[in-house]
């Protein structure tokens, strides 16, 4: 098989579950947390790393920012044999009640996305795999790590729903902040469509600095990085257990 | 408790407390009997309209059977009912049409998810919004029908409003209609899931739908006898999953 055309992967480069951050940079930092890594191939905004961690073969491809990016990345990794997409990412919160900072485990997502409107009716439902979602979870209560479930406002435009927004971004958002909605990102909504359609497993961590309540009340940076750290480890000892669910014999 | 909750629901004709914390709700109030007829006490509390409402105990567990006819319009209120008299977890128990190869007539099918092809919804809250399944009602549903021994999928499926026109006795070419969703992994389809999942989850209330699968649509015979014994089944996977439920403290 040629390489993909943005990714720059054959199969054979990712391990079965592939983390998937937007920022290039922080695909390193997460590649630093795998027991080995090395760089398969790097790309515009595409960045893969693959490595091992407790004897199962790990990636981590990052995507950019955005729905269209990440997608043609999840289209290009489905193609070269990864099964589980784990998205690793940041958000800014709706719900005064999480804690700052706070990990959040996404069940679902709100489209609010153009991305996922071009390729599937807007009814289709944007839901994280049952096996990621209990995964993420048992591995939190492991590590000791708290963690929150819910859903993700997933939008294209950073700079009409984020706290740096000259809109009034809490009239924007209202509708979702009342449904009880937890967190504005980017990317979910792509994630978890395209994994249901393309049967793969989908999920995403997010951590988050602060709420849109509370502009001035963030987390340091010292935290974040501890907070992505801990998304990291998580998602880590998720691909373990899903890696035990599908291959048992490797563990007999 | 505020003043709206003291009467009796304008459809579901209960009170708080005559409802336990897990309710069942079937489309097809004759499915209340078969409820009823699984547990060890059941007493019917209230029947008005296509509302038919049975509460009781399974090995010292209440759960309760409410059923909502057919459609998101009826099941949107009965959702909102049953959730205004303290209702913290509503399974729907139902049939569907299979469109996916591989699920055999009788098998259960555990929803994840529900496209929201209908319009009971977007009343409340943009088409955005997804209709998802609580996750650890899902877990339970699973349990259950391991427990039991059932063989279940586990997928998304379709809701909308046209029974005539995705159905083996539709209208026109009702196979060209149904491609576009087999092509995006949907299991099933059926009338009333997605107006609950969202109903629930924009109150923090949790849902799940467990359903029958009944013969493929695209089968030239659609024989659907003999689906009583898998309905009855589906009744107590329900049942089973409601006492799961409360042992994780979730009721």
């Amino acid at each position: 098989m040629e390489k993909q055309h943005h990714i720059q992967l054959v199969p054979g480069d990712v391990g079965e579950t592939v983390f998937l951050p937007g920022d290039v940079f922080r695909a390193k930092v997460i590649a630093e947390h795998f027991d080995t890594y090395e760089l398969v191939a790097h790309s515009r905004q595409y960045i893969t790393y693959t490595g091992t961690y407790q004897g199962v073969k790990v990636s981590v491809t990052s995507t950019g920012i955005g729905g269209a990016a990440a997608a043609i990345a999840i289209e290009e990794l489905v193609k070269v044999g990864a099964k589980n997409l784990i998205r690793i990412g940041t958000g800014g919160m709706f719900q005064t009640w999480l804690p700052i900072p706070a990990l959040l485990v996404i069940t679902g997502a709100v489209r609010g996305d153009g991305l996922t409107r071009e390729y599937f009716p807007p009814e289709y439902p944007a839901v994280a795999d049952l096996y990621v979602v209990e995964s993420m979870l048992k591995s939190a209560e492991k590590l000791g790590v708290e963690v929150h479930t819910g859903y993700e406002w997933s939008h294209d435009s950073f700079y009409a729903g984020s706290v740096f927004s000259k809109l009034d971004i809490l009239e924007i958002e209202k509708p979702w902040i009342d449904a009880g909605v937890l967190i504005a990102s980017q990317e979910a909504s792509t994630v978890l469509t395209l994994s249901t359609a393309r049967k793969v497993r989908g999920g995403v961590i997010l951590a988050s600095a602060g709420h849109h309540q509370n502009p001035h009340n963030q987390a340091s940076a010292e935290q974040m990085v501890k907070a992505i750290s801990d998304a990291t480890r998580i998602s880590l000892e998720t691909a373990v257990l899903l890696d035990k669910m599908d291959h048992p014999e490797k563990y007999k | 408790m505020d003043g709206e909750t003291l009467h009796r629901q304008h459809h579901i004709d209960c009170l708080p407390g005559e409802v336990a914390p897990t309710a069942l709700i079937p489309g097809d109030p004759g499915r209340v009997q078969v409820f009823a007829d699984l547990m060890d006490e059941a007493w019917k509390v209230a029947h008005k309209r296509e509302y038919l409402t049975y509460t009781g105990k399974k090995d010292g567990v209440p759960v309760s059977c409410t059923s909502c006819g057919i459609g998101p319009s009826p099941t949107a209120i009965g959702v909102e009912e049953l959730i205004r008299v303290g209702t913290k977890n509503i399974i729907r128990i139902g049939t569907c049409g299979v469109i996916q190869p591989d699920i055999k007539p009788g098998d259960m099918i555990i929803a994840t998810a529900a496209v929201r092809g209908e319009r009971a919804t977007e009343e409340f809250i943009s088409v955005d919004y997804p209709a998802n399944a609580d996750y650890r009602v899902v877990r339970a549903l699973i349990d259950a029908c391991e427990k039991l021994n059932l063989p279940y999928h586990l997928g998304i499926i379709r809701t909308h409003d046209a029974f005539y026109l995705e159905s083996p006795w539709a209208h026109g070419d009702y196979k060209a209609r149904l491609q576009k969703w087999i092509d995006l992994n949907v299991l099933a389809v059926e009338n009333e899931s997605s107006a609950l999942f969202v109903v629930s989850s924009m109150q923090g209330v949790r849902a799940g739908t467990i359903l029958v699968a009944g013969a493929n649509i695209f089968e030239e015979k659609q024989d659907n006898t003999d689906m009583e014994p898998h309905i009855r089944n589906m009744v107590l996977a329900g049942i089973t999953a409601a006492q799961l439920l409360q042992e994780r403290g979730l009721a």
